[in-house]
């Protein structure tokens, strides 16, 4: 009795877990995601297929990827929730599996400007657009440009991210085609004014819960930030609002990823067309407020005029080369250090 | 075959075996040393000759490390910050060692529990207590503003002072055991001796358990420096972006930029630096040794 259980222990050790073929491990995000995704996604495709999904909170995007690296695509979860930067790099090393419209059938419903951002290798099942948040009670006006944020009465009430939370890289480029410059080539202007920005900033905070709250609390009055989380903040009743500034933006691009040795591949591959389902997609966008690659899917109105749903809100994102960026992010981390770090207090 | 020749020749095969038998109970953690140190060391001293992309061997890391004034001043952080933390624990821990090691009173217990108490708690959970208490608005400057002692916030967070003293929090129980252990080992009959002869308590502490707890001493400022300088949450939590050590900047390099390569020169660079101070410690410690004729 006592062997036999021992033998079944070490069983569960040596697979990594103890998911069988009927259960698949999907690796996401924690706090307010986790309680909609297990409603609006994970319930129903339980329901639908009969199986069981695991959920694996731990880790941010990039600490999800670093671990599918180092364990050379075999991480101990099936399907993945990261960005379309991990995506193409994750394709380039051959560590993720191609979503092609073969497995993947939903794919070929996916805008092909956006689904391109991500490679072949990345599902994208979600948007977000860097928006700038403001507070209600605290500015008369709402702001309607990026500048806006270097307004005298701003000063010491903007918190900014660091550059290891890649808003920071993003914020540099909303700041530069907003100051006469580009995405990539022609980034001077963006750090000239990001450095101005440091400089009447609060500091700086790497994770996008702790920036929650500086305007949570009132420390911070505007601030960049992801807009389906803002919306969330918005809805749980914080007195702020957001704006996508007249500049335009650039998106957030949330994609599903199955790591080359999945234990459960064609299971992955049914959960991820499932979340592309235009049903799925509505399912998601009203519930975690943020926008869809699918510009044939039905909202509500107010969802609609907020977040990225139609054709026309994608051709007005600023998309820049992800793959470029990825390899020019050590020298604007650099970069960052001396220009913009030197100016905070 | 004599007598004597026979005996030898019974008794060799079995020298062979005693004197392996007596390693055998180094074995487990020579292997174990093997397998989870000295390997994994192996690999990233590899690692970091290869280029990030292309996997060639390479001196390119090292070029870029030594070239580059933000890494250079990483590293100077680090050594400062290590430096200053080795010799506030062991100032720190000293006296608290001493009444541990002499005192018999009752409440010595809560003296010694307090002092370990602190490792019961997670470093993350101790560095975001810290957080609250150093913060432009947290306890100490909330308290002073509202005495009117000052007017604006003191930066007693997101600079080296918030993490030296969120780190010396967190080294400090090992400086006392090591300054424990060595003041025990000091004979009480030698103070009690000096004290019959008439030295003064000072003297007695300077000329005679100051020396001969000089090992304590090194011990202290050994083991408190090297886990500050590999110290990775309490820098990145209460060090701030503009404070970057070669701990958070090894993070930054695996899990933000996917250079691993890059990250192994960094973690070798700091193993070096550990090395080199332990080095000199044990070097200063021999030569005190030999000074004072202990």
């Amino acid at each position: 009795m006592k062997i036999s259980r021992l033998l079944a222990t070490l069983g569960i050790i040596g697979t990594g877990h103890g998911a069988s073929a009927e259960e698949l491990i999907v690796n996401s995000y924690g706090g307010p995601y986790e309680d909609i995704i297990r409603e609006r996604i994970i319930a129903p495709f339980e329901h639908q297929f009969g199986v069981t999904v695991i959920y694996d909170a731990v880790g941010s995007a990039s600490q999800d990827y670093a671990k599918i690296k180092a364990t050379a695509g075999r991480p101990g979860f099936d399907v993945v929730v990261m960005t379309a930067a991990q995506s193409l790099d994750g394709c380039r090393d051959g560590l993720l599996e191609p979503l092609t419209p073969d497995a993947v059938s939903n794919i070929a419903a996916l805008d092909p400007n956006v689904r391109a951002m991500a490679g072949e290798c990345g599902a994208v099942h979600e948007l977000q657009y860097l928006s700038l948040v403001w507070r209600k009670d605290k500015l008369p006006v709402a702001p309607t440009s990026w500048s806006a944020l270097l307004d005298d009465g701003l000063k010491g009430r903007v918190i900014l991210p660091t550059f290891q939370n890649v808003m920071a890289a993003y914020l540099v480029e909303v700041m530069s085609v907003s100051h006469g410059g580009d995405l990539l080539d022609d980034i001077g202007p963006g750090f000239e004014a990001t450095a101005k920005l440091a400089k009447h900033s609060i500091g700086f905070e790497q994770a996008s819960a702790v920036m929650e709250n500086y305007i949570k609390d009132g420390r911070a009055w505007a601030m960049p930030f992801w807009n389906g989380r803002a919306q969330l903040l918005m809805d749980s009743g914080i007195p702020i609002d957001y704006v996508r500034p007249k500049e335009g933006t650039v998106p957030l691009i949330a994609t599903l990823n199955v790591p080359k040795g999945s234990e459960n591949k064609d299971l992955a591959l049914k959960f991820v067309n499932f979340w592309l389902e235009k049903t799925s997609q509505e399912a998601w966008v009203t519930g975690y407020k943020v926008g869809s690659a699918r510009p044939d899917i039905d909202v509500p109105d107010d969802v609609r005029a907020r977040q990225i749903t139609t054709e026309a809100d994608l051709k007005a994102l600023l998309l820049p080369d992800l793959t470029e960026l990825s390899k020019r992010l050590p020298e604007w981390g650099a970069r960052w250090e001396r220009e913009v770090v030197t100016q905070a207090r | 075959m004599s007598s004597i020749e026979t005996l030898s020749a019974l008794r060799q095969p079995t020298h062979l075996p005693v004197r392996l038998s007596r390693y055998f109970p180094l074995a487990p953690p020579l292997i174990v040393l093997m397998i989870a140190f000295a390997i994994p060391m192996g690999m990233m001293i590899g690692l970091s000759f290869h280029d990030a992309d292309t996997g060639i061997l390479t001196l390119d890391n090292y070029v870029r490390f030594f070239g580059d004034d933000l890494m250079l001043a990483g590293l100077w952080r680090t050594a400062l910050m290590s430096g200053l933390v080795a010799l506030c624990v062991t100032v720190m821990a000293y006296p608290v060692a001493y009444y541990l090691a002499r005192s018999t009173s009752r409440w010595r217990v809560v003296v010694f529990a307090l002092a370990i108490t602190p490792e019961l708690a997670g470093v993350v959970l101790r560095t975001y207590g810290w957080l609250v208490i150093l913060e432009d608005h947290g306890a100490i400057n909330n308290l002073l503003t509202w005495s009117g002692l000052i007017s604006e916030p003191l930066p007693l967070s997101k600079n080296l002072i918030g993490v030296v003293i969120g780190l010396t929090h967190v080294v400090l129980p090992f400086g006392i055991l090591s300054l424990l252990t060595s003041i025990q080992g000091i004979d009480p009959n030698l103070e009690r001796a000096a004290q019959i002869l008439g030295s003064s308590r000072v003297s007695i502490i300077r000329h005679i358990i100051l020396p001969l707890s000089v090992p304590g001493i090194v011990s202290s400022l050994l083991i408190a420096f090297t886990m500050a300088a590999s110290a990775y949450a309490t820098p990145a939590l209460l060090g701030g972006a503009g404070f970057k050590v070669i701990a958070t900047m090894v993070y930054e390099q695996v899990l933000f930029y996917i250079d691993w390569p890059f990250a192994a020169v960094m973690a070798v660079i700091l193993l070096v630096m550990m090395l080199t101070i332990a080095f000199i410690g044990a070097r200063v410690e021999a030569r005190l040794h030999r000074k004072l004729h202990i």
